[in-house]
């Protein structure tokens, strides 16, 4: 193997390992569809800074950071709006952005498709260096503020009635998720994101017991998914992304059949 | 005379502009137990939540410990909250995650911490105290998903406790579970209101079933469309035309071991 893999084995390990941690958090307030609605955000943010002449990238990110705060301001008990339809009207406004935005641009759209599929293979050190930067800022916030988001999960009603400072936590997550999606797009595209943050998570949910032992394991599956796919995509040649999706899937449906194994033996 | 603990004036919430909470004046004090009552739809839940700070009035104020929540800023507004022991209904918590039953009572501890800080050993002795003392031990490291309704009832009970709070909020404690467990859950709450120290914990319980409410309580708001109808001591609020009016039908209480249990017939159509 060229030892440029190696950088590519990283990337991925690493971008894995970020998306199957913000997992936990996505799957247990049960809004996966976040990280679709985010990445298009992104896509949209791009494509509005390549039509300004702005810094792709830094159009991608102040996008998706709107877009994710503004999901705070759905309140589960003043707001008829349920999360996820929430996310639904964020999704497709993005979209519409986002085909706007294709049509305004002149030249090569290279640039804007390649965050849809995303470029694995085609990593630069730069991009592993910011990934890895998000991904321990995530680590660092999961710790510091290990014990707010664990209410947070169980109920935000319950956060917000007993003075867990839960609008900024939230808000502070929210941020963070519309970055490290960010910065992970240009890797694993828009459509890769949303398996890499739900079935890891939701494999851990099957098996775990206690918070730590599930993010742990989600941490763990997110990574292996990413560099098990790649290993097999490069040894059969077959697309690195699609591998990296059938594997995390893999890895739910055998913790699925493992929880139902272990009930049936109880 | 007891301070006041919460004191509700002119205070309303509209909703879709529909009034689905209209309070004139209403004064809680410290160490009551209060029963809040009514038909479905009758705005317990909503007076529940106004109380916590979960809603906003839409006119009116709210003072808690003699200080109006809409002139606080959302810190200082966490920061009183932080003494008040909420259980919300089974459908805003999410059971399925594999928390453990003492990562569950530890949540109590996390709403009195500061931010940026961990739980330390004295927290720990706490949250197993509650553990203990609600008859969970055996069940400490079990996840939650995995509990009865009752022991989740219980749990939760330990949540709000190990908090230690000045208020004890109690939205239907009791729904969805089997006639056992529901006593067991209101004796309880009884005990602990008896056991909290020196009785100053306030609780405010929304329950269905007049019944559920334990012999110390001593006071029953009884709401109707969003309205109080009757506001007094449980004998006189159970026996009042007021509960026929709220039911809207014929109403009879017996009292066994100083619970007052209701017994309900349909008006004959003739």
């Amino acid at each position: 193997m060229d030892s440029f893999f190696y950088l590519v084995i990283f990337a991925g390990a690493v971008a894995g390992a970020s998306t199957g941690l913000l997992g936990v958090y996505i799957v247990g307030m049960r809004m996966p569809f976040i990280g679709t609605c985010i990445s298009h955000a992104a896509m949209a943010g791009t494509i509005f800074a390549v039509v300004a002449h702005l810094n792709p990238s830094a159009g991608a990110i102040a996008a998706s950071v709107i877009t994710s705060i503004s999901l705070a301001a759905i309140r589960p008990e003043k707001s008829r709006l349920d999360t996820n339809v929430g996310l639904a009207i964020l999704f497709s406004l993005m979209l519409g952005l986002t085909f706007l935005g294709m049509g305004l641009v002149r030249g090569s759209r290279s640039e804007v498709l390649s965050l849809l599929w995303g470029s694995i293979l085609f990593v630069q050190t730069k991009t592993a260096v910011t990934i890895t930067i998000m991904t321990l800022i995530l680590v660092v916030f999961t710790i510091v503020f290990n014990k707010e988001m664990k209410v947070l999960l169980f109920s935000r009603s319950i956060a917000a009635a007993t003075g867990v400072h839960e609008s900024f936590v939230y808000c502070l997550f929210l941020a963070l998720c519309g970055v490290i999606l960010a910065v992970n797009l240009k890797l694993i595209g828009g459509l890769m994101i949303f398996s890499l943050i739900t079935n890891p998570a939701a494999a851990a949910y099957q098996i775990c017991r206690g918070h730590k032992s599930a993010v742990f394991t989600a941490t763990l599956f997110g990574m292996l998914s990413a560099v098990i796919g790649f290993m097999v995509s490069y040894y059969l040649d077959l697309p690195s992304g699609a591998c990296i999706v059938v594997v995390s899937t893999m890895f739910f449906g055998a913790c699925a059949l493992y929880r139902t194994a272990r009930k049936r033996a109880d | 005379m007891k301070g006041s603990c919460l004191n509700l004036s002119g205070t309303q919430v509209k909703r879709s502009g529909r009034t689905i909470l209209d309070i004139d004046n209403l004064r809680i004090s410290s160490g009551e137990f209060i029963g809040i009552i009514g038909a479905n739809g009758a705005g317990k839940t909503t007076l529940l939540k106004l109380c916590c700070g979960l809603i906003k009035p839409s006119r009116g104020t709210i003072e808690f410990d003699n200080t109006d929540l809409a002139a606080m800023s959302i810190w200082s507004k966490s920061n009183l909250r932080k003494r008040i022991g909420y259980i919300p209904q089974a459908t805003e918590y999410n059971s399925e995650l594999p928390f453990t039953l003492r990562e569950v009572v530890a949540m109590g501890r996390t709403s009195v911490k500061p931010l940026l800080s961990r739980l330390n050993r004295d927290d720990y002795e706490h949250i197993d105290y509650w553990i203990d003392k609600l008859g969970l031990t055996s069940r400490r490291n079990q996840t939650f998903r995995t509990l009865s309704g009752g022991e989740q009832q219980k749990a939760l009970l330990a949540r709000a406790m190990s908090q230690t709070p000045a208020v004890l909020m109690l939205d239907e404690p009791c729904s969805n579970l089997d006639f056992n467990w529901k006593y067991q859950i209101t004796d309880i709450i009884d005990e602990l209101y008896q056991s909290a120290t020196g009785g100053h914990i306030t609780v405010l319980m929304v329950s269905h079933e007049t019944g559920l409410l334990p012999a110390n309580c001593n006071r029953i708001i009884l709401l109707r469309e969003g309205r109080i109808l009757a506001d007094d001591v449980p004998e006189k609020v159970l026996k009042s035309d007021a509960i026929e009016e709220a039911y809207q039908c014929r109403i009879e209480t017996v009292e066994i071991d100083g619970r007052k249990y209701t017994i309900s017939k349909r008006y004959s159509n003739s």
